[in-house]
C-alpha cells in the first residue's frame, strides 16, 4: 500500500526580480513511498529536496500535480495526525526546556497531556537526553538539538516520519543510534522518509532511493538496484606480455593499467572464469582479483556529474 | 485543544521574553505611586475639602483620577504592549519553527486566530490588573464605587486588538518587529490625533475640498484609536457619547486586516 504518492508535482518559484525567469524547483515528480520502507531522497543542494518534503506536509503549495498521503489529499489536514516531521535547521522556542518542547509540539499533535508524558519518557531516554530534559534548550549543543528534534518526529506515534537530515550535527556515535532508532522504526512497520547528504548512511538504512537533480526525479529504486553495476573486477599479476594484454583488450574490453593491473567489467561468472584460464595458460601468476561494488556515492557523484 | 496550546504559547513566549513581568512591574509601580499619592498630606487634604463640599465634589475627584490613569494607560501601557507583542509573529516566522507548526494538524486560520487571541488576552489581564487594583484604591479611599472605570479595560483591550490585528498583518508580510512598532505607533501617537483633530487642524491650513475628501476617506477606513479613547473618557466623565461610528468603523478595519491576515498566511509558502 502506498502511503506517499505524487503524480507530475511541479513546484514553480516566482522570481523575486524582474531580470529573473522563475525558478522552477519540481518538474512533473511522480513516485511512491510504500508502507513500512525506510525511503531516502538525494540529490545535490538546490535540487528541490526540501521543497517536496515542504510540499508533502502542507508548508509549501505545489504549482501542479497531484498529492497522496494516506490516500487522501493533502489539503484535508487530518492527515498530520499520523505523522512526525524533523526540519532541517529546526528551531524550537530557546526558553523552553528539552521536556516543554515535547509537550508543545506533542500538544499541537493533538496529544492528550497524559499522553506526551509518557511518550516524552520514552523518546527522551530512547535518544539520550532524559539527563537534559530538564536544561533550557539554548543550552543544547547542535547534536543534542537534532536528538531531541528526533525525539519531537516521534513524539506522537506517528506512522509516517520525515526527516531533513536528522543525523547533521550529530557525532558518529549518535549517528550509529540514530541509525538504529531508524531501524527500529521500520521494524514497528512506520515509514521513514530520509533526506540526507550522507550517502553512506542512505545506502546502509535506506530500502529505495529517489535522486533529483535540478527539480526532477533522475533515478528511482532499490538501493541494491541503483549501486549494482555490471560487476567490475581488478586483476593484480605478474608482469603480462604485450600480445596478452592486446588480448584483453581486444576479447575482453580490459581497461589495463600497466604491465600487471587491469580491470574488467563482466556480467558472466564464466567469462571471468575464462579470462582466468587465459592467464593461469599463459603461466600469469595471479597475485590478487578484487570485485568492485558500486557505491550509493559513486553512483551519486557520476550520475549528478554527468547531468550537470 | 490544539487551539488552546497556541493561545497558550502566545502566553508563556509573552512570560519567557520578559514581557508580561515588564508590564506586571510597571503596573505595580504606577498602582504603588497611585497608593502613595493617595496618602500624602496635599491630596488627602484635597480629599477632605471636597468631602466638604459634598459628594459631587468627591465623585469628581475620583473621576479626575479615573481620566488621568486612562491616559496614562493609554500612553504607557499601550505603547508598551505593542512594543512587546510585534515580535509575536517575526518570531513564529522564523525558519525551522514555522515549519514544525505548520506540519502539525492545525489550519492556519487557527494559527493566526490564536496568536491574535491570545495577545488580546495577554493585554486584558494586564489591564485587569492595573486599572482593577487604581480602581479599588480609589474606591476604597473615596467610598464612589465608580464601576464605568472598569469598563475602560474593555475599551483598551479594544483599542490594543484593533492596532494589534495591523501589527500582525505586517509582522506576516514583513516578518520585522521594526516596521510593526514602528506603523502601530505611527498610527496611534501620529495619524490617530491628527485625523481626529483634522478639521482643527489640517482643514485650517488646506481648504481645498479634494484633499479634505481624501483626508476624510483616511479618517472613515483607518482604526481611530485617538476616537475610541475619547469615548473612553467620555464614558467615564458621563459626558454623552457624541457616535458610536469610531468603534464600528475600527472594528470594521480589524476585521478587514484580520481577515487579510489569514488570506494572506494561507497563500503563503514557507
Amino acid at each position: 500500500m502506498s502511503v506517499i504518492s505524487t503524480k507530475n508535482l511541479s513546484k514553480e518559484y516566482s522570481s523575486k526580480s524582474f531580470s529573473q525567469e522563475n525558478i522552477l524547483a519540481l518538474n512533473n515528480f511522480s513516485f511512491e513511498v510504500e508502507s513500512g520502507e525506510i525511503f531516502g531522497l538525494l540529490g545535490p543542494n538546490g535540487a528541490g529536496k526540501t521543497t517536496l518534503i515542504k510540499i508533502l506536509l502542507g508548508i509549501t503549495f505545489p504549482s501542479q500535480g497531484e498529492i497522496k498521503i494516506f490516500n487522501k489529499e493533502i489539503n484535508d489536514e487530518s492527515y498530520k495526525f499520523k505523522v512526525g516531521y524533523l526540519p532541517e535547521n529546526h528551531k524550537f522556542p530557546n526558553y523552553l526546556t528539552g521536556e516543554q518542547v515535547l509537550h508543545y509540539f506533542g500538544k499541537l499533535s493533538g496529544m492528550s497531556s497524559m499522553d506526551v508524558k509518557k511518550k516524552s519518557d520514552e523518546y527522551l531516554k530512547l535518544v539520550d537526553m532524559d539527563k537534559w530534559r530538564k536544561t533550557k534548550i539554548k543550552k543544547y549543543s547542535k547534536g543534542m538539538l537534532q536528538r531531541l528534534g528526533l525525539a519531537q518526529a516521534m513524539l506522537n506515534n506517528p506512522e509516517l516520519i520525515f526527516l531533513d537530515e536528522p543525523t547533521d550535527g550529530v557525532d558518529p556515535i549518535g549517528r550509529k543510534e540514530i541509525r538504529d532508532v531508524l531501524n527500529n522504526l521500520k521494524e514497528e512497520g512506520k515509514t521513514v522518509f530520509l533526506n540526507s547528504h550522507l550517502l553512506s548512511e542512505v545506502e546502509l538504512i535506506c530500502d529505495r532511493v529517489a535522486i533529483l537533480n535540478k527539480g526532477s526525479l533522475v533515478r528511482l529504486g532499490r538501493v541494491d538496484d541503483i549501486t549494482s553495476v555490471s560487476d567490475n573486477y581488478t586483476f593484480t599479476t605478474s608482469d603480462m606480455k604485450e600480445d596478452l594484454l592486446n588480448s584483453l583488450l581486444n576479447n575482453y574490453k580490459a581497461t589495463i593499467n600497466g604491465a600487471n593491473e587491469f580491470c574488467i567489467n563482466t556480467l558472466s561468472i564464466e567469462d571471468l572464469n575464462a579470462i582466468i584460464d587465459l592467464l593461469r595458460k599463459n603461466k600469469i601468476l595471479i597475485h590478487g582479483l578484487v570485485r568492485e561494488k558500486n557505491t550509493l556515492e559513486n553512483m551519486f557523484i557520476n550520475l549528478i556529474g554527468s547531468q550537470n | 485543544m490544539i487551539f488552546l496550546t497556541l493561545i497558550f504559547s502566545t502566553f508563556r513566549e509573552a512570560i519567557a521574553k520578559k514581557i508580561f513581568i515588564g508590564f506586571f512591574a510597571i503596573s505595580t509601580l504606577i498602582i504603588l505611586i497611585f497608593l502613595f499619592l493617595i496618602n500624602v498630606d496635599s491630596v488627602e487634604g484635597m480629599v477632605n475639602m471636597m468631602e466638604s463640599t459634598g459628594e459631587e465634589g468627591v465623585k469628581q475627584l475620583v473621576i479626575g483620577f479615573e481620566v488621568a490613569m486612562i491616559n496614562i494607560s493609554y500612553l504607557l501601557i499601550i505603547t508598551f504592549c505593542f512594543i512587546s507583542v510585534s515580535s509575536f509573529i517575526p518570531s513564529m516566522l522564523e525558519k525551522g519553527h514555522i515549519d514544525l507548526l505548520l506540519s502539525k494538524p492545525v489550519s492556519r486560520t487557527k494559527i493566526i486566530l490564536a496568536k491574535f487571541l491570545g495577545g488580546v488576552l495577554l493585554i486584558f489581564i494586564s489591564l485587569l490588573y492595573l486599572i482593577g487594583f487604581v480602581w479599588l484604591i480609589l474606591s476604597i479611599k473615596s467610598g464612589f464605587w465608580h464601576v464605568p472605570f472598569l469598563y475602560s479595560i474593555l475599551w483598551l483591550t479594544l483599542s490594543f486588538a484593533i492596532i494589534y490585528s495591523l501589527i500582525i498583518f505586517i509582522g506576516l508580510v514583513s516578518q520585522s518587529t521594526i516596521l510593526s512598532i514602528i506603523v502601530s505607533l505611527f498610527l496611534v501617537f501620529i495619524v490617530g490625533p491628527v485625523l481626529y483633530f483634522r478639521e482643527e487642524t489640517i482643514f485650517s491650513l488646506v481648504s481645498n475640498e479634494a484633499f479634505q475628501f481624501i483626508v476624510n476617506f483616511f479618517y472613515y477606513i483607518l482604526p481611530k484609536p485617538t476616537d475610541i479613547n475619547q469615548i473612553t473618557t467620555d464614558m467615564i466623565t458621563g459626558n454623552p457619547i457624541k457616535s458610536y461610528m469610531p468603534v464600528f468603523s475600527s472594528l470594521l478595519f480589524m476585521l478587514a486586516s484580520l481577515s487579510a491576515s489569514i488570506f494572506y498566511f494561507r497563500k503563503k509558502d514557507y
